[in-house]
């Protein structure tokens, strides 16, 4: 890589932006992830890997305060937030994309989009009933920070589209601007390569890497494309069975026999 | 039609947030506006007061109870139980001498309190729990109206609402109590609109599609829910107290029994839910139809010279309005809403239907 992670927000390079030790979540006798420990940079693009069920959405659904973790904590910038409510791990600065899209398919794009940047508003009866003296000069700074996001993303041409009729590579696109608009500190994004063809996936490692270079974002990128992780990853972390079964950089992650055994099944070779 | 899309361009991101973003779409708004205002000195009294006003303040009503059940996505089935508590308690305190705008505000508040006890029902349960749920409250607030004399107004059960006064005039024409309503409906319409554009209004949408998707984006669904109801409620409070000001004078409590909170569903449903202008449809057609058709089979009797005995005459309004609403849901599920904006894309690009993406 050639795009050196660099400190933002001010915060200094050695402090983790994201920090979860000994992270564990059991469902009733089912041991999801256990034992997990990951910190991440500001800046840092931090891939997660592993088979179908290895605890990976099991581990951000712990951080996002779906599944709060049994043992263990999460720390953003400093922060203790382990078990807090999702929406106020939202409104503290962590935004996520899902594995199989949460996009509110009856509104535009573009109100989609706006909904990134709830957190940043204000909004209230008092101020909808008086719009053009309480509400207008908010939504409408608001819509130019969406539309700086919607160019990057280009999304310009489908902004006033309703999300239901969109293929699916461009859907993704739509949850990532999503949540860049919310300005986090930490972006979590489950598979947001699932089911894209080569081209798709190039642009969307491309928007990616933009929005860590441009906005400083730090991402924990969660996707089964080896080149992906291999391409634009700073460091990597491979789970198996909940457990962490090796981290470092990921060309070396991915030579590792651990890794080759879960993944493709034996070295019987 | 007639390209009413042809060169609308809109060129800041206010001109795109308008209200009405086709120049068509203003117009006809303006119109009705304008008709609305004229109405006293075109319409007749007797339809002035008898249709056009319980249908405004109905419509306003019914709007309220979109904001909860078509954008929250929450089911509500003691609807109007939450209009008898906002009707009560303004007339009560009308009687008791605070000025009508107080007493009107009373009433919504009142409403407010007792609709957010419906929301934590909410929170609580779902769907058709919720339904059941809401149902079950309207119950005891129709037996709380049937055995407290000292709300409902002793024995005959009916409580006299004093004249309506606005800023000191009395209203006791047949005009005035129009024009109240007209203004209230304008006030609840313009909220809605507004609603439709702004961040409360998406928030409320996000926690009806997806609530985990919601909370992601930090909506706390909770806060929005209770938002939701209390809004809603304030709007059925101060419907429910104009109802009785301006159109029964005298409040009992049939006028808020189960059957109207069902009929105000139906209206919504019918309407089209989250269809502001599909409110104002959903209201006519529960609301006007069945007088209607009731007018239309008497005079169709009438001059065919058939003798139809009355039981008929009530029983055939009846079953034809079922059935109008029944065709109108499977024709378009969304409601006449729906089908309004249907006609609209048409027309919005007719004759030219092939450059519609």
């Amino acid at each position: 890589m050639t795009t050196k992670s660099k400190p933002t927000d001010g915060y200094s390079g050695d402090r983790p932006i994201l920090e979860c030790v000994g992270i564990e979540r059991r469902f009733g006798g089912i041991v999801a992830v256990t034992g997990v420990d990951i910190v991440i940079r500001p800046g840092e693009i931090f891939g997660l890997v592993g088979p179908n069920g290895s605890g990976k959405t099991t581990l951000t659904n712990a951080i996002t305060g779906f599944y709060p973790p049994n043992t263990g904590t999460v720390r953003l910038a400093g922060q203790d937030i382990t078990g807090a409510a999702p929406h106020k791990v939202a409104m503290l600065g962590v935004a996520r994309t899902f594995q199989n899209l949460a996009l509110f398919n009856g509104m535009s794009v573009l109100d989609n989009i706006l909904l990134g940047r709830h957190i940043h508003m204000n909004p209230g009866v008092l101020r909808t009933a008086l719009y053009w003296w309480a509400a207008r000069r908010e939504e409408i700074e608001n819509r130019k920070i969406v539309e700086e996001v919607i160019e990057f993303l280009q999304l310009e041409s489908i902004r006033h589209e309703l999300v239901d009729g969109l293929p699916i590579g461009l859907k993704k696109r739509v949850e990532l601007a999503r949540a860049l608009v919310a300005e986090p500190k930490m972006l979590i994004l489950d598979e947001p390569m699932a089911g894209m063809n080569q081209e798709e996936k190039g642009y969307m490692s491309r928007f990616i890497l933009d929005a860590r270079a441009e906005r400083g974002v730090s991402v924990l990128l969660i996707e089964h494309h080896m080149d992906v992780i291999i391409g634009i990853c700073d460091r990597m972390l491979a789970l198996n069975y909940g457990e962490m079964i090796a981290s470092g950089i990921p060309r070396e992650v991915v030579k590792d026999p651990r890794v080759i055994e879960a993944y493709i099944g034996g070295s019987h070779g | 039609m007639f390209y009413r899309l042809s060169g609308v361009y809109h060129t800041s991101y206010a001109s795109d947030s308008r209200i009405f973003k086709v120049p068509a779409d203003r117009n006809l708004a303006v119109f009705f506006l304008l008709f609305g205002l004229a109405a006293p000195f075109i319409v007749p009294s007797i339809y002035l007061n008898s249709y056009m006003l319980p249908w405004l303040i109905w419509t306003a009503a019914a709007l309220g109870l979109n904001l909860v059940t078509g954008w929250a996505g929450q089911l509500h089935l003691g609807y109007a139980a939450v209009m008898a508590v906002g009707a009560y308690s303004a007339v009560h305190a009308a009687r008791f001498g605070v000025p009508w705008e107080f007493a009107l505000i009373i009433g919504g508040l009142a409403s407010s309190v007792i609709g957010s006890l419906f929301a934590f029902a909410a929170l609580r349960v779902k769907g058709l729990y919720l339904a059941l749920t809401t149902l079950a409250m309207q119950f005891i607030m129709d037996w709380v109206l049937h055995h407290s004399p000292t709300v409902t107004g002793g024995s005959h059960a009916s409580l006299q609402s004093p004249t309506l006064a606005l800023l000191g005039q009395p209203i006791t024409s047949d005009a005035g109590f129009y024009y109240v309503a007209f203004g209230w409906c304008v006030l609840v319409t313009i909220f809605m609109l507004n609603l439709k554009r702004t961040g409360l209004g998406r928030a409320l949408v996000a926690v009806r599609e997806k609530d985990y998707a919601a909370a992601i984006l930090g909506v706390n669904s909770f806060y929005y829910k209770i938002l939701a109801f209390a809004a809603s409620s304030f709007i059925a409070g101060v419907s429910g107290a104009l109802l009785v000001a301006t159109f029964f004078f005298l409040a009992t409590p049939e006028q808020f029994s189960v059957a109207v909170s069902i009929q105000a569903l139906a209206m919504v449903i019918v309407g089209g839910l989250g269809s502001i202008i599909g409110s104002y449809f959903g209201v006519a057609l529960i609301l006007l139809v069945p007088g209607v058709i009731n007018n239309l089979v008497a005079a169709i009797a009438h001059t065919l010279g058939a003798q139809v005995n009355v039981e008929t005459l009530a029983h055939i309004p009846n079953a034809a309005y079922g059935a109008l609403i029944v065709i109108i849901l499977l024709i378009e599920p969304l409601g006449l809403g729906k089908l309004y904006g249907n006609i609209r894309e048409y027309l919005m690009v007719w004759p030219f239907d092939q450059f519609r993406k």
